[in-house]
């Protein structure tokens, strides 16, 4: 029987903004069980973003727990959080935020390096070969389409064989037709590693590819009607 | 429709862009602030004391006319042909020694007596205020003289106390506060004591031979007409041996001096602009590099490249006009400044102005290096593409110019070149200059592309953060040109001033052989030299005693021809300048290297011969055979060249560039020197009882000289230090600026680091390790470029011997190491603490 990798409890989470505290997250409950694919749709502003953040350790929640991989994160100092996702999380992001100045190996061989892993390098290249950009190893972010650049923080986001993948919008930057080539390897890439996904997205056909949908309105997790 | 004139869009598009002020350009405002300062203080400053100089001539000369002789006084007949042109006044000069009454201490002293005429220009003041005639008047039965401060404090003395100077003794009744006369030396023997002639005559110092001498001041009805005067007095007097000075030509080493400093300083102040130079091209091309999509969008909506190019020309123009200008008042102020704080204790008058010359030039400079460092990046953003406004990720680095913009670089830095020739009064050492700079910037170059070449072909260290930053110094964007750039062309004029000044204080100070002597002894009287090598043979201490008789003369001709006439090697020029030290011996001198010729045999009385160095006779153009006319007393002396010795003045033994024979001088008035070796144990007790015992006899202590020599040295050296810290500052403020344009891109880097699970130690020691890299490239190049510029500067200009300061090279690299490290961690201290959430979200 499938152990879950994500448990959320009462989970809430305010940011400080202009004219006072915003309430964002306001008693989120989850359970993902390992090698889950989880949907989260839901309007602009209603927290989809800000439960990745708190569930790869970005943002401090107020109130409640956060457990993953057996390990509460929410009473990790800033260093520990970045050694706890170097080990177990993988992020992709909308906008796909590469570092400009590196090429794509160096890019993708930034965890191994952080984590100490010595042959980096060749695992990074390893992993644009699984992406199809092998010949695009020595480029910079600047020379590559948008749909390259993606599938290179795809690279990165699995290179280290996490157990659990947060995607934020990963097709929002790409045309359809270049947003369902990266998703098919994401999805790819999930069932090869068994990796738990959590995948937040606006895009109908993405979200039905995944095993459960959940819908997320006002800070608060609901069942997504229609959903698998 | 008419289409507006490019300057005014221009115009309209740059009063836009300064909306929001000089955002981005601080250290394009700093860097030229303080290149234009350093070069109009220097100017500014050199010229007022030029001014200082011309107004104060008078004064300085002590008249408009200066008639000095040695040994002698006027003859009845050229003190007439003086007194019947206008008013004179006569001041006879001597070192003697001088004490306290009371106790046996004595100090060397520079011994003036003035009679009633003196000063015939400015005015003496002393503390306290009194009368000159007045306090060197007897009172009771002592006469009084007038001290420098220095002499008190060396004796402990004070006003009312009785000093005794050879055999009389005075009351000290003020400090000399002001000499409108005052010597300009960089350093003299001894301070200032001040008597009347009557005084000078009680002293018995006034020997045959006594080096004393007789300098005659004339105030004339008509300032202009001293050269007129001074050509009377060479055509009615051929033969008198003086050297006469007009007003015009007042302290001309001070001058030759001023100007030499202030060239080399404007050359040490040029670099610091230069430096700037690459903060100016960094601020361009960051804040360019940050209007890339700014830039693109205005192309997309019809601007032309002319139009971009001209608007930003136009920013950096006014900013660079703005920077320069309060470089330009900042440094104008300076002579202002220096006179109201420190005008007293210049060796030097000081006349502050403005001199619009001086700061046009230093305005040029500013701006020709502000285009010629902005011009490429202007170019590049010129050739911007829109179609970067549909692709990610804009770079700002690389690009071309283009051809125009090229040609307008070269032909910004011609004209400063140019400019740099034109305003130097030693064109050939400007010309070594720009070659120097140029072969500098070349190497610093080709190193930093070393050593990013060398950082991306290293092997990959095993330490992720050490490999990490090694990727951050070959990246495109990296700091390591800039870094590598300025920090080390400051460090390395830091490193080449320290060397230098260390060099030439081994030389005064460590050179200095073991056996060189302890004291000379001078204006020993004939028949004293006895009971004066007696007194010393009975002191143990005393191991070794030259003595040579000595006279003063100066050489008047040169194998037949007037020295006026001849052309002789600037190398030697200062021997026929004005009065040298001459003597006669019958035996070879010991420790002499006969170079050419025989010394005279045993017993010579034949004509007069002369045995001089060789380097004399090579720079004159003489050689055995020819002859050398010397005046002595005003009688000339031509003997012949018998033979040439090789001496080694290092060694500070006793030696005389002209020897003659024997038979020519010795009824001659003289008195003779002695080189006394004592251990330094034994130095007190011999100079306590020398001078107690022979209280005409004068000592100097070649220590106490030694330093002298170092304490000025120390003072020029100052100056020269403090400009190469300015080129050093400045290097920081481009490192700051290089550091401060790639902080974005850290945080940016530091974001996805976090992300990528790196902890805050591994981003600190990412950035520790490539700034460290990097400041310890910068310091082993500006240590390797510093000691090989020094090399060449002690052992080509200097002709010293080159020795390595292990320490000063360590503190060098220890400078650029911790510095660099400081500098690149405060800026990329933001980085470090940026929350990757909020800047996520803002992104």
């Amino acid at each position: 029987m499938p152990q879950p990798i994500v448990e959320i409890r009462d989970l809430h989470l305010s940011l400080v903004g202009g004219s006072g505290p915003v309430n964002i997250l306001r008693g989120v409950d989850l359970s993902v069980d390992e090698g889950e694919t989880i949907g989260i749709v839901g309007p602009s502003g209603a927290g989809k973003t800000t439960l990745l953040m708190a569930l790869s350790g970005l943002e401090r929640p107020s109130k409640g727990s956060i457990r993953v991989a057996g390990t509460e994160i929410g009473g990790l100092g800033e260093d520990a959080l970045a050694r706890f996702r170097r080990r177990h999380i993988g992020i992709v992001f909308q906008s796909f935020h590469l570092v400009p100045t590196m090429t794509a190996r160096e890019n993708v061989a930034l965890p191994l390096e952080f984590a100490g892993i010595p042959d980096a390098a060749e695992r990074a290249k390893q992993a644009l070969d699984a992406t199809g950009l092998a010949h695009r190893l020595d480029h910079f972010p600047g020379q590559l389409s948008g749909g390259e650049q993606q599938r290179v923080a795809l690279a990165r986001a699995y290179v280290a064989t996490p157990s659990l993948i947060l995607a934020d919008e990963p097709t929002g930057n790409l045309d359809s037709e270049t947003g369902g080539r990266v998703m098919d390897l994401l999805f790819d890439l999930q069932r090869d590693q068994r990796t738990t996904l959590i995948l937040v997205t606006h895009d109908r056909s993405l979200s039905d590819r995944c095993g459960r949908l959940i819908r997320m309105e006002d800070g608060l997790l609901m069942a997504a009607p229609g959903g698998p | 429709m008419s289409e507006p004139s490019l300057l005014a869009q221009s115009l309209r598009l740059v009063r836009r862009e300064l909306r929001g002020g000089p955002r981005g350009f601080g250290v394009f405002l700093a860097c030229l602030f303080l290149g234009v300062f350093a070069i109009s203080a220097v100017g500014s400053f050199t010229a007022s004391a030029r001014s200082g100089l011309l107004a104060d001539a008078g004064a300085l000369l002590g008249g408009d006319l200066e008639v000095r002789l040695v040994h002698r006084e006027l003859t009845p007949e050229q003190r007439d042909f003086l007194e019947r042109r206008g008013e004179i006044s006569r001041v006879v000069g001597m070192r003697s020694m001088a004490g306290p009454a009371a106790s046996d201490a004595r100090t060397l002293v520079e011994l003036k007596a003035v009679d009633q005429a003196y000063p015939l220009y400015g005015r003496i003041e002393l503390a306290p205020d009194q009368p000159l005639s007045q306090a060197l008047a007897p009172a009771g039965d002592l006469p009084g003289a007038v001290v420098e401060r220095a002499l008190l404090q060396r004796l402990h003395l004070a006003v009312g106390d009785r000093l005794r100077i050879g055999e009389a003794v005075f009351v000290v009744r003020a400090v000399i506060a002001r000499e409108p006369d005052r010597s300009l030396r960089a350093f003299t023997l001894g301070p200032r004591v001040m008597i009347d002639e009557a005084g000078l005559r009680a002293t018995g110092l006034l020997r045959p031979g006594s080096l004393v001498t007789c300098a005659y001041r004339l105030r004339l009805p008509r300032r202009e007409s001293a050269e007129a005067l001074k050509d009377d007095l060479q055509t009615a007097f051929p033969e008198a041996g003086w050297r006469l000075s007009t007003w015009r030509q007042a302290a001309p080493r001070v001058r030759q001096f001023l100007d030499r400093m202030g060239l080399n300083l404007t050359l040490l102040g040029l670099c610091a602009l230069l430096v700037g130079g690459l903060g100016v091209s960094g601020a361009v091309r960051g804040y360019l590099g940050g209007k890339i999509s700014h830039i693109a969008t205005m192309k997309c909506l019809g601007a032309s490249g002319r139009i971009v190019f001209t608007t930003y020309l136009l920013q950096i123009l006014i900013l660079g006009a703005v920077g320069a200008g309060c470089g330009l008042i900042a440094g104008a102020a300076v002579p202002f400044v220096v006179s109201r704080l420190a005008g007293d204790r210049l060796p030097f008058p000081l006349v502050p102005d403005l001199f619009p010359g001086i700061l046009v030039s230093a305005a040029l400079f500013g701006l020709l290096v502000a285009l010629a460092f902005s011009l490429r990046a202007l170019g590049i953003a010129r050739r911007v593409s829109p179609g970067i406004l549909f692709r990610g990720y804009g770079r700002a680095e690389g690009g071309d110019p283009g051809t125009a913009v090229r040609i307008a670089i070269a032909a910004a830095v011609l004209l400063l070149a140019s400019l740099v020739v034109a305003t130097s009064a030693d064109r050939s050492l400007a010309l070594w200059f720009i070659l120097g700079a140029a072969g500098c910037f070349g190497i610093f170059h080709l190193l930093s592309a070393g050593l990013i070449r060398a950082a991306r072909r290293l092997p990959r260290p095993g330490n992720p953060r050490l490999r990490l930053s090694l990727a951050n110094i070959h990246r495109p964007g990296s700091p390591a040109t800039s870094a590598v750039f300025s920090l080390g062309l400051g460090l390395t004029s830091l490193v080449i001033i320290a060397l230098v000044h260390a060099n030439l204080d081994d030389l005064v100070t460590e050179t200095v052989p073991a056996e060189a002597p302890a004291f000379f002894f001078f204006d020993i009287q004939p028949d004293q030299t006895r009971p004066f090598e007696e007194a010393l043979r009975r002191l143990p201490q005393v191991s070794r005693v030259e003595q040579y008789p000595t006279l003063r003369g100066r050489i008047t001709a040169i194998d037949g021809t007037p020295v006026e006439e001849t052309t002789i090697d600037p190398e030697v020029r200062w021997a026929v300048r004005g009065d040298r030290y001459l003597s006669y011996s019958a035996a070879e001198p010991a420790g002499a290297k006969l170079t050419a010729g025989r010394w005279w045999p045993p017993g010579y009385s034949g004509p007069p011969l002369i045995s001089l160095t060789a380097d004399l006779a090579k720079g004159f153009g003489i050689g055995i055979g020819d002859t050398l006319t010397v005046n002595v007393l005003g009688r000339d002396i031509t003997a012949e060249i018998a033979s040439l010795r090789e001496v080694d003045w290092s060694t500070l033994e006793l030696n005389f560039a002209i020897l003659l024979s024997p038979g020519v001088l010795e009824d001659v008035p003289q008195t003779h020197i002695a080189a006394v070796h004592v251990p330094p144990s034994g130095e007190e007790q011999v100079f306590r009882e020398i001078t107690g015992r022979f209280p005409n006899v004068s000592a100097i202590s070649v220590r106490e000289v030694l330093g002298n020599v170092s304490r000025t040295i120390d003072r020029i050296g100052g100056a020269f230090r403090a400009m190469a810290a300015l080129a050093l500052l400045t290097g920081f403020l481009v490192l700051a600026g290089a550091v401060s344009a790639d902080q974005h891109r850290r945080i940016h880097d530091a974001v996805i680091f976090k992300v990528c699970g790196a902890t805050r130690g591994d981003i600190l020691a990412t950035f520790a390790y490539e700034f460290l890299l990097l400041g310890l490239a910068a310091g082993l190049i500006s240590a390797a470029v510093g000691s090989l510029a020094a090399l060449a500067i002690v052992t080509g200009p200097l002709e010293a011997a080159f020795s390595l300061h292990p320490a000063i090279i360590l503190l060098t690299l220890g400078a650029g190491l911790t510095l660099t490290l400081v500098l690149g961690l405060a800026g990329t201290w933001k980085a470090l603490g940026q929350k990757p959430a909020a800047w996520l979200r803002e992104e």
